[in-house]
């Protein structure tokens, strides 16, 4: 009986698509990069089981938990996990930044913002020297650009290049936080203005020059199989306890009343036809405030001035009256304040007409 | 961004108003909303790229400053994040040389590495850079070649093109669904915040920094959620485009119908975008209450089948009733439809039975409800059964004709309908040619809910309308409503002599109108049965 | 010069990375009774008598710095020391940190008690790791004498100091950047307010103080705070580590009070320009406004005096530049810096600054044209108050300040083009013809 049905587009049978099935084939679509040609050499990546499988070492899993303890959010984390990452591999790999992610307990993508934002994490592998050169005012006041034009023509390399034999990068970085020593370099994390006693050295007086460099040079060259390696954070604390709340917890704050009470502070008192009128400095969490007078030996309530008074007046009061305050914060009770000795208030200046 | 930029606070109906000075002349504002928001609501428009009103105010595109009286003299400072504060005073361009200055400035930052592709970006004529741009009123293009271009893209797509030009990315595979463009990207990062805070799912990211900086996802992964097509609502500029709709057509050849899905018992407010009797894209029409600036991606790409595989209308003298008549209504169909089901029902004594086969979710917290029988709550309302299918199906055998209205019980019930083959006279009234409509014994071609004008309550009990795109592949379909009405004997004429109707049946309907029910819905009040 | 008390760096070249030397030298002796028996509001009401000005730059009062935390909200609170020395020029934290570590700790110990915090975080920039491996050495030491932990010399006061290594981004010098670093983010700035002293990180109120200013601490609680308000100016008291470097004869760290003449941080502590004439002095880091030399002969070293000289005091680096340097050199040197620096957030800042170099990379190169001059200027008034934070001013206001005082240079460069007097025309530029 369906014969009056003629013409009917017949492609699909059901108007409720679901276009977010797994397997769909996707047509590939060419970007112009691949039609003109890449301009940079995509960095080929290792795998996520071997990135896994190296950082997933007793050592590490336990520098992670120290991480992780510092911070009330394991996020916190993020940039020293990245580090340790770096410290692992010598420079950060993709996969090493999803591991970073998942230690982290954050997004990958936000990881890759992350890692990409800081210029220190590599994106590459780079030379077992990294020869990285201040280009900052100071610097290249003193001269730095023709000292990097210098070992970029020692070696062979441009800024930013890695000798083929693998052991040098060049890097133009900013300030270095060394003026003083300008021009002035890191070899790896080291601050090196020359070699002393077969170290390298930043003395305070000394700067780059083409001797030192040379010198600097050679004795990269001859530690080529003992490369000076850093802890990446600079080694461990022993002893903190931890950030106080584990990550993900609640921070806790500092114990309360730790410090004595709040006391009143920089209690004076003027005195005029009025009486006495004290003025006072008082803390915002002061709850009660009483302001006491001295009658022969002995201390005696006048008035409780509220908290955020700015001013009190005892009518009874005269100079050569000593007055004092005495502050409580929540339940507890400040020492007295200092003792104010009323002094005449100086007549106000009248403004002269004319 | 950080983590901790806040929601904007939106004004409403119920804001407090207080006086502001805006260039020295009072007005009052919406009290509890930023000064972006509370100048529009008198009406005058400051541009703004990464503001977004749904969105996390991030504050980077420094487009939308505005001068404020402050302590420590006139500041120039950015409205969308400035609170509205009783008695302030701003200065606009209208009084300010100097925010006029500074906005241009702005303006021309933003395009010194955007590339000059409008003639053939999919996104001109709705590009808010366009837009901008008109508003400041750049006049003179002071960039010159050999200043060059750092056109931002990912390193990994850079290429050199044959004006020996670098060139970021372009036409880049981000997702199943869209295409990234990065030199056309403002680092706006809607996107990011999209995804991040609305979607729920961190995909996007900027990386990089400084004008190096380029959208991307983690390498290897594509860009793939249920909302994901948002972005390209989102994106100020062309650097995101769908993919469904990549050249298919000039934006300001479209025109634009305003109505609700009938996907979803959310309801999700629309625009249906159509040109030459043919539905292009659906796009969301803002809503507060119920889908704020977001539809899924299921809502939106059914738009491209709305015009396929459908059933062409027939005479009416087909449709003959005989014997114990069972009636089935669909989620789709409207207050109006439900209307004459009913006087039919009334009429012949038929029993009407509602409900889907399909799976009822749960509401995802941005614009779905999970129902996909979208008029459930109008069912209600009408006092018809709305979950008895399964009823009907046990009961087969006592009926000698079944009117299904708008359901594909066969194709969504997967053999828990078939008894309903058994019933000798199987009328089936539907747009499309579905298994339902194979099955029957006369099938009746209807029109689809985007081309009648009609009511729906949706989850949240809000009365919406649905206007009728003029993208009827036959100009002989008519409404569901028109064709139940005529087999009852007194046939509707319009779509609101249908909705009169139903105010019989459901007092409150009764003292509305279309045209007391806003654009934005309208909430009914105990209404739900 | 007159010999100065040294505040800071009095422990400087005698060893005190070791606890037992600093202990020797009068270290950890505020750490008792004297400490204990303040209350928090004493310790900052002490603290803003002395007049101490934060020393990383913006020269914001510490004491009302503290007083803005809020007490006893039941959140923590947390000091942020800002270690991330990055602007040109500015040395001085890497050599207190390197030198006097354990100085750093007591500064902190007595600024927590102050604000009630419970654990400190020093952010150190990733390039400072021999700074990192002192403090870590200088913390293990602490720790195993009870100066820092849980109930610190038997009071109910605990207290926790964690070092964090940045990875390089200037822009984390500034605090809320930093804050979002520290938080495991993108160093980019917040928008204000919320301030940090406020909600600041993790949205607990948080203090972000400069080594500088922490490192002071120790003195001034030991001796009265009137004494070090009286070695500076009025309105900011105490010593301040000078960092001179550039064309003098002894560039390095230099501790002198607040107000002392520039000439004489230049001839007498660094030993004369060297190399040539004075030409100019960068008074305040690379982002400050330099100073020719007839200016430099009048101008003292503090807040209020190079404020005067719309320059400004900075972290009290001092670049001095003599006149065999052209100023376009060092300006598309600041250029180059700032444009791979800036955050990429704000529009003006992430396209301006590497529109700027790059036109400066133009003069530089000999392919300028009259009106680059103007163009960059006309360019550096979008920067003016219209981003999150002030790093398109560093660059703006020197290419303002550069091209303003030492236009010469600009036009000895830009004659080395010999059609540098043609205006620059656009490709596809038709006169008449509507695009």
């Amino acid at each position: 009986m369906r014969e009056h049905i003629k013409g009917a587009v017949q492609e699909i049978a059901n108007n409720r698509l679901k276009f977010d099935r797994p397997e769909q084939p996707q047509v590939v679509y060419p970007t112009p990069a691949d039609q003109f040609g890449h301009v940079h050499k995509s960095q080929p990546q290792p795998s996520r089981e071997e990135v896994f499988a190296k950082m997933d070492t007793p050592e590490t899993k336990a520098r992670v938990a120290d991480l992780l303890s510092r911070y009330p959010v394991a996020q916190g984390a993020l940039l020293e996990v990245l580090w340790l990452v770096q410290g692992m591999f010598g420079w950060v790999p993709t996969e090493g930044i999803r591991w970073a992610a998942n230690v982290c307990s954050c997004a990958p993508a936000h990881a890759l913002g992350v890692a990409t934002f800081y210029t220190m994490y590599n994106h590459a592998p780079k030379g077992k020297f990294m020869l990285q050169f201040c280009r900052n005012i100071s610097c290249a006041i003193k001269g730095a650009q023709p000292l990097i034009k210098y070992v970029e023509n020692k070696l062979g390399i441009k800024s930013g290049e890695t000798t083929p034999d693998g052991m040098f990068t060049i890097l133009q970085v900013e300030c270095l936080g060394s003026c003083g020593n300008g021009p002035m370099m890191l070899v790896n994390d080291d601050f090196a203005t020359d070699v002393v006693n077969g170290e390298l050295k930043m003395k305070r007086g000394t700067t780059l020059t083409e001797a030192s460099i040379d010198r600097i040079i050679d004795w990269c060259k001859a530690h080529a199989n003992n490369v000076p390696k850093h802890d990446v954070l600079g080694g461990t604390v022993k002893g903190h306890s931890g950030h106080p709340g584990a990550p993900g917890a609640i921070a806790k704050p500092q114990v309360p009343d730790y410090a004595p009470p709040s006391p009143v502070l920089n209690v004076k008192a003027e005195a005029d036809e009025a009486g006495a009128t004290l003025t006072w400095k008082g803390a915002p969490e002061f709850t009660k405030l009483v302001v006491e007078k001295k009658d022969g030996a002995n201390w005696v309530a006048v008035g409780e001035p509220g908290v955020k008074d700015k001013a009190f007046v005892d009518a009874a009061g005269k100079v050569g009256d000593e007055y004092r305050m005495i502050a409580t914060s929540g339940e507890r009770v400040a020492k007295p304040s200092n003792v104010a000795v009323t002094t005449q208030k100086p007549a106000p200046v009248e403004e002269k007409v004319g | 961004m950080s983590n901790y930029y806040n929601m904007p606070k939106l004004p409403t109906e119920n804001s407090p108003k207080v006086e502001i000075f805006v260039d020295d002349k009072a007005v009052m504002v919406p009290g509890d909303t930023n000064l972006l928001e509370a100048l529009k609501a008198v009406g005058i428009e400051t541009p703004h790229v990464c503001y977004h009103p749904y969105l996390p105010v991030s504050g980077n595109c420094r487009q939308c400053l505005v001068e404020q009286e402050g302590p420590r003299g006139r500041m120039l400072v950015i409205s969308c994040y400035t609170p509205v504060a009783p008695g302030m005073k701003v200065y606009t361009p209208a009084s300010s040389a100097r925010v006029k200055n500074a906005r241009k400035a702005t303006q021309e930052f933003m395009l010194v590495n955007h590339p000059l592709d409008c003639p053939i970006c999919d996104k001109a004529g709705e590009c808010t850079l366009q837009e901008n741009y008109m508003e400041a009123g750049q006049n003179e293009g002071r960039m010159r070649p050999e200043y060059g271009k750092n056109y931002h893209g990912n390193p990994e797509h850079q290429f050199i093109d044959a004006k020996g030009q670098l060139r970021g990315g372009k036409r880049v595979d981000i997702g199943p669904r869209i295409f990234l463009d990065e030199e056309r990207c403002v680092q706006c990062d809607r996107c990011v915040r999209f995804m991040r805070s609305i979607a729920g799912d961190e995909q996007l990211q900027l990386a990089a920094r400084a004008d190096h900086t380029y959208i991307t996802t983690f390498p290897g992964e594509k860009l793939d959620h249920e909302y994901d097509l948002c972005v390209t609502d989102v994106c100020p500029t062309g650097a995101m485009t769908a993919k469904y709709f990549r050249f298919q057509k000039r934006v300001w050849l479209l025109s634009h119908t305003p109505t609700v899905s009938m996907d979803d018992s959310l309801g999700a407010n629309i625009w249906l975008d159509h040109a030459d009797g043919k539905i292009y894209r659906m796009m969301p029409r803002c809503n507060p209450e119920v889908n704020r600036s977001w539809i899924s991606n299921t809502t939106r790409l059914a738009c491209l089948e709305f015009g396929k595989n459908r059933l062409p209308a027939i005479d009416m003298s087909a449709i003959k009733l005989e014997g114990k008549v069972a009636i089935v209504a669909g989620g789709e169909c409207t207050i109006e439809d439900l209307a004459a089901i009913k006087m039919l029902a009334e009429k012949t004594g038929a029993e009407v039975f509602g409900g889907t086969f399909k799976k009822v979710g749960s509401p995802d917290g941005i614009a779905m409800s999970g129902d996909p029988m979208a008029n459930r709550a109008g069912f209600k309302l009408m006092g018809l059964a709305d979950d008895n299918l399964a009823d009907l199906a046990k009961r087969a055998s006592e009926f000698q004709t079944v009117i299904i209205v708008n359901n594909d019980v066969i194709g969504e019930g997967k053999g828990a309908a078939d008894a309903l083959k058994k019933i000798p006279n199987r009328i089936v009234l539907g747009a499309f040619d579905n298994e339902t409509a194979k099955m029957a014994t006369v099938a009746f071609g209807i029109n689809h809910w985007s081309e009648v004008q009609g009511t729906m309550v949706n989850s949240l009990n809000m009365i919406q309308k649905l206007n009728a795109a003029p993208t009827a592949p036959d100009a002989n379909l008519q409404p569901a409503y028109a064709v139940l009405s005529a087999l009852a004997g007194t046939q509707f004429t319009s779509a609101f002599e249908a909705f009169k109707k139903a105010g019989e049946y459901a007092s409150v309907l009764a003292g509305l109108s279309y045209d007391t029910i806003k654009s934005s819905g309208k909430l009914l009040e105990g209404g739900n049965a | 010069m007159a010999e100065c008390v040294k505040v800071c760096t009095e422990n400087f070249g005698k060893g005190a990375q070791d606890i037992e030397v600093y202990k020797k030298l009068g270290g950890y002796e505020n750490i008792s009774e004297r400490l204990f028996n303040m209350s928090q509001f004493e310790l900052i009401d002490y603290v803003q008598r002395s007049n101490l000005r934060g020393r990383g730059g913006a020269g914001f009062p510490t004491g009302m710095k503290w007083s803005f935390v809020p007490r006893g909200t039941g959140k923590p609170v947390y000091i942020v020391v800002n270690a991330d020395e990055g602007e040109g020029g500015t040395f001085k934290d890497h050599f207190l940190m390197l030198e006097d570590p354990h100085r750093l700790i007591e500064g902190l110990i007595i600024a927590a008690w102050a604000l009630g915090s419970r654990a400190a975080y020093i952010y150190c920039r990733g390039e400072f790791l021999p700074c990192i491996e002192s403090l870590n050495k200088a913390l293990n030491q602490a720790y195993a004498a009870g100066y820092l932990g849980e109930n610190i010399m038997g009071t109910k006061f605990c207290f926790d100091i964690f070092v964090h290594r940045g990875a390089g981004a200037y822009i984390c010098g500034e605090e809320t950047a930093l804050i979002n670093s520290l938080e495991g983010q993108k160093g980019q700035p917040r928008l204000k307010p919320p301030f940090p002293a406020v909600s600041g990180a993790w949205k607990s109120p948080t203090c972000v103080n400069n080594v500088e200013t922490i490192m002071a601490l120790p003195w001034i609680l030991k001796h009265d705070p009137s004494e070090y308000a009286k070695m500076g100016t009025p309105r900011a008291g105490g010593t301040k580590v000078f960092c001179i470097s550039g064309d003098v004869k002894n560039p390095g760290v230099y501790e002198a009070p607040l107000g002392t003449p520039m000439m004489t941080m230049i001839n007498d502590y660094a030993g004369g320009v060297v190399g040539g004439k004075l030409k100019a002095v960068l008074p305040g880091g690379s982002s400050c406004a330099p100073l020719t030399a007839e200016e430099a002969a009048v101008a003292t070293m503090d807040y209020e005096c190079l404020a005067s000289m719309k320059t400004m005091f900075g972290s009290g680096a001092m670049i001095v530049i003599n006149d065999t340097h052209n100023m376009v050199d060092l300006l598309n040197v600041l250029g180059n810096f700032y444009s791979h620096e800036s955050c990429g957030q704000c529009t003006p800042c992430r396209e301006g600054t590497g529109l700027l170099h790059r036109i400066l990379n133009q003069i530089v190169a000999g392919n300028g044209h009259d009106g680059d001059v103007e163009f960059m200027q006309s360019l550096c008034g979008g920067f003016g108050g219209v981003t999150i934070c002030p790093l398109s001013i560093s660059l703006g206001g020197p290419v303002s300040s550069y091209s303003a005082k030492f236009r010469a240079d600009f036009d000895e460069y830009i004659a080395r083009n010999p059609d540098h007097a043609k205006p620059r025309v656009q490709e596809n530029y038709r006169p008449g013809i509507f695009w």
